[in-house]
Formats: structure tokens, C-alpha cells, sequence
């Protein structure tokens, strides 16, 4: 049977409290090679069952001071005394790790917009892709200039040139075929067919 | 900037270390007179003493003759302990034989025991290594106890990995059998026999058992680990071998209560049993190999562990 204090990771993994952190990741190592496979060193002294549970504690450790988050409020609940044994439990500190560092936010919705079946058709059937007829498609899917950019990280201020074909405001030619490909995209299109289209057209106006 | 370095024989007496094993035949006297031969080459004036009562050969592995004058004429009160240093060709190492003409098994008394470890606090060295025999003879662990620095050596072989754990149990046990009752003891020996044979209803811990019963001097246990015994593992001829010593510093650490420290890691070399063959030391034979760097690095560790070095 382990002897050691479930709630002690410092000492599961032998390290003093103010170990860097690469110290930690070598002890852990060190720890699941001793205490897992048929390592000669426990033999005689550990069972197999009793090895594999330490090395459950082994791995319980790790997760919480491997993780930088995690050890920093281990770290404040092991120092203060004002918490109890229960407090430094695993899932006492992963669900307090989720109150400091709440999860990401879900993804913004995409919004919605009518329908119109006469203007899907006209999509479908469109050869000519030019900035107006983006712009156009853009404004019909409910989308703004920011939320595109955001979105592929294109300049707003290329986005509404590229709208408008403004060869002026605009940087080499193999680049706005990059963002209007990826604009494409973000507007649900083929963007292979819009970007080829495009450039010609943009081509022919320069 | 001059620094000004302790040396330590402005102290009075020698730092004595000791060297044993669990297990017979694992190299601890390669590696006590190569220790003794590295140390000496540092510059200190070094006193092995071949302290195995089980049969001495230190003089084998030094490459000298056994001599007439050895620890029996101490232990008969025929001579002083300074009559019978030897000296070797080896700068600053002299050298004490061991039993050798006893024909017979050795006994000593305790009282003996402790008067040689006086006369061995009174000899003019900066250290003194001993070459212990297993520390499963009482007179080995004996002294081993009192050592300044207790090296164990083991192999990476299972059998010698078994051994040197008994041995970490029988020191801890003859310690506190000396810090404690009787009565206490002989309970405590029968719940080590039901943790051995897990029949304990929870947990054993040699702390949580020592602090909560009474007959215990507690500090004497604390003390194992503040002086830790180093673990030289030797013949060691992969790198998974080496990771063997953090591996018992460990279980050690989980079982014992008490912290075993990872000294070194000796690697296996055709050399060692060549050159013995020969009767040299291999450290003299061939000063520049993996081998010594590791005896040397080791020392310097050992004499002074806060000295700054970029390399061995």
C-alpha cells in the first residue's frame, strides 16, 4: 500500500514545492518508468497492484503540476492553510481552474438570413464575378465587412477595395486572388470559380 | 581574487567513508580503492582500510603484496593502529591490510570496534575509506553506521537490487534498534512482518508509526535522511541500468521513509577484471577513460558539492 498522503502531489513525485517546471516533467518520467513495466527497482518491495496504483497517484500528480494553471492554484491552496484536504483534490482544483479560466466561448453563431430562392438560382447560375455582385452576395447572407475580416483576417479596408475593385488600394494580383478566395469561402461560394472569375474581370479593368 | 579553500586536513579528524553492499561480489572493493586512488590523485592524503572481515583483498585490487603487518596485530593490542599503515606506490595513498592470517572466522569485540573507530578519528589523513565486507556482518554495519559518508553499491541484477533493499531495511532497523525500548521494538518488528505480508489494515509509514508510538528517539531516523547513504550503481552497461538509481532513490523514498542519494552510475568495463588480472589498478593502468572520468567527477562531488565546474 503507497504510504504517502493522497493529497501531497509534491511528494508523489519527490519534488520540493518550488521545482521549475521541467524538473517536474523529468521527475514524472523518471517516476512512470520506476513504477510501471517490470522495472528491477520495486521488485520485492512493491506488487504489481500496488505499483500500478501508485502509479495512478503518479499520474493524478502530473496532470495538476504539469499544468502550469492547475500547479498555481495547487500552489495556494497547499501554502494557505484555510483549505481543507478536500480542497486539494483533483476535481476541486480542475473546477476551480474552470472559474479563474472559463472555457473558450462557443463560436459566434453565423446569422441567419431570408431565403430567397430566385437569388440562390441567380448565384448558382453567375459566370461574371465582380465586387459589386460580392458585395451583393455578402449583404444577402447577412454578413458585414468586419465579421469577414475577422473571420479571414484580411483587412477590411482590402475587402471593401476588393468590393469595389479599386486596383489602386489593392496589392499584387496573385494576393487579391488570395482574399477573394478566402472571402469565397467564408460566403459559402465555389472559390476556385469566384477567384478565377474575378481576376479576369479585375485584369481586364486594370 | 584569491579564495580561501578549508582544506580538510586543517580540520582534525579525517572524513571517513565507508563502502558496502547487500550483495557479495558487486565491486565494492574496485570501487573502494579506486575511490581511494582518485581521491589521493585530488591532491588528499588518503587511508584505505580493508575492513573485510570476510576475506581482504584491497591489496589485490591496489596491485600490492599482502603484508605480515595487518589489522590482526591491532585487534591482538600487539601494535598501534599508526605501526600498521602501509605504504603504496601510489602518491599519497598508504594503506591498512586487513585480516589475513587469522585462519579462522574473525571475532571481535564491540568495545574493540568502538576503540578502532577513535584510533581511526586520530589518524593522520584527510580521509579515510573503508572497504567494508556485506552489511549483514555485524561488525560491517557497525561501522558503516558511524561513517561520515556510506556508500552502497549494487548492480543492476535483480538478486543485488533484492539484497541492497534488505540492506536499507537492517540499517534502518539495527538504527533504531539502538534508539529505542525493547518492548517498543519487538512491536514494531511485528508490524514490519504484517506490512511485509500486507495484512495491515492501512498504510505503513515509518514516520507516521515512529512519531505516534512512544519508545522511539525519532531524531535518529530523521537523521538517515539528512546524511543520506549514496548509491554507486555499478557495472552499469545501458543507459535504462543507469536510471536504476533514481528508480531505488524512489522506492526508497515511498517504502522506507528514508532518502537513498543517487551518487553515481559505474560503467561496465572489460578493463576493470583485465587490469586486476594484471594487478594494476585500472584507474593507473588507464587514467584517461569514461571509467575514471566517472570516479573523478564522483569525488569531487563528495569532497565539494558547491564547487563550480564546467566539466567532470
Amino acid at each position: 500500500m503507497p504510504q504517502l498522503p493522497k493529497h501531497n502531489y509534491y511528494e508523489i513525485l519527490e519534488l520540493p514545492t518550488n521545482a521549475a517546471q521541467h524538473e517536474v516533467t523529468t521527475a514524472y518520467d523518471r517516476a512512470k518508468r520506476t513504477y510501471s513495466g517490470e522495472n528491477p527497482a520495486i521488485y520485492t518491495v512493491f506488487s504489481d497492484s500496488e505499483a500500478r496504483e501508485l502509479l495512478g497517484l503518479i499520474e493524478e500528480a502530473y496532470s495538476v503540476l504539469g499544468n502550469k494553471t492547475l500547479r498555481s492554484i495547487y500552489d495556494q491552496r497547499l501554502l494557505s492553510s484555510q483549505f481543507s484536504i478536500d480542497d486539494l483534490s483533483y476535481s476541486s482544483i480542475l473546477g476551480a481552474s474552470k472559474q479563474y479560466y472559463p472555457e473558450p466561448k462557443a463560436e459566434m453563431k453565423r446569422p441567419q438570413y431570408q431565403k430567397d430562392a430566385e437569388f440562390e438560382k441567380e448565384i448558382f447560375a453567375q459566370t461574371q464575378w465582380d465586387g459589386p455582385f460580392i458585395k451583393k452576395v455578402r449583404e444577402y447572407k447577412g454578413l458585414s465587412i468586419e465579421r469577414i475580416s475577422e473571420k479571414t483576417k484580411i483587412n477590411p479596408y482590402y475587402i471593401s477595395s476588393i468590393e469595389k475593385m479599386e486596383e489602386k488600394s489593392l496589392p499584387a494580383s496573385v494576393f487579391v486572388r488570395g482574399y477573394v478566395s478566402q472571402i469565397a469561402k467564408e460566403l459559402g461560394l465555389n472559390d476556385k470559380l469566384v477567384a478565377d472569375s474575378y481576376l479576369t474581370l479585375f485584369k481586364k479593368k486594370i | 581574487m584569491e579564495f580561501e579553500k578549508v582544506k580538510p586536513s586543517e580540520k582534525l579528524a579525517p572524513c571517513i567513508w565507508g563502502v558496502s553492499s547487500g550483495k557479495g561480489g558487486v565491486g565494492k572493493t574496485f570501487i573502494s580503492t579506486s575511490l581511494a586512488l582518485t581521491v589521493s590523485k585530488l591532491g588528499h592524503k588518503v587511508v584505505l582500510v580493508d575492513f573485510d572481515l570476510t576475506g581482504a583483498n584491497s591489496h589485490t585490487a591496489l596491485g600490492i603484496d599482502p603484508s605480515h603487518m595487518n589489522l590482526r596485530h591491532y585487534f591482538e593490542s600487539t601494535k598501534s593502529l599508526e605501526d600498521i599503515v602501509l605504504n603504496t606506490p601510489h602518491p599519497n595513498l598508504q594503506y591498512i591490510q586487513g585480516f589475513w592470517d587469522a585462519w579462522g572466522p574473525v571475532s571481535i569485540e564491540t568495545s574493540h570496534i568502538n576503540q578502532f573507530w577513535k584510533d581511526l578519528k586520530n589518524i593522520d589523513a584527510d580521509y579515510v575509506i573503508i572497504d567494508l565486507g556485506t552489511g549483514f556482518y555485524e561488525h560491517h554495519m557497525n561501522i558503516f553506521k558511524r561513517c561520515d559518508e556510506k556508500f552502497l553499491i549494487t548492480t543492476p541484477e535483480p538478486t543485488s537490487i533484492e539484497k541492497t533493499y534488505r540492506f536499507v531495511e537492517s540499517l534502518i532497523c539495527s538504527t533504531l534498534k539502538e534508539n529505542s525500548t525493547p518492548d517498543a521494538f519487538g512491536k514494531l518488528m511485528y508490524v514490519l512482518r504484517d506490512h511485509r505480508q500486507r495484512i495491515l489494515p492501512e498504510p505503513f509509514s515509518f514516520k507516521k508509526y515512529l512519531l505516534g508510538h512512544e519508545g522511539f528517539i525519532f531524531d535518529h531516523f530523521e537523521q538517515l535522511s539528512k546524511k543520506p547513504v549514496q548509491l554507486i550503481v555499478n557495472s552499469v552497461r545501458s543507459p535504462q541500468q543507469m536510471e536504476l538509481g533514481h528508480s531505488m532513490k524512489s522506492v526508497a523514498c515511498k517504502y522506507y521513509d528514508v532518502s537513498l542519494e543517487f551518487a553515481a552510475a559505474i560503467d561496465f568495463d572489460n578493463a576493470v577484471w583485465q587490469s586486476l588480472r594484471n594487478r594494476e589498478p585500472v584507474l593507473v593502468a588507464q587514467p584517461f577513460t569514461p571509467l575514471s572520468g566517472q570516479f573523478l567527477s564522483l569525488c569531487k562531488h563528495m569532497i565539494d558539492p558547491e564547487e563550480l565546474r564546467a566539466v567532470v
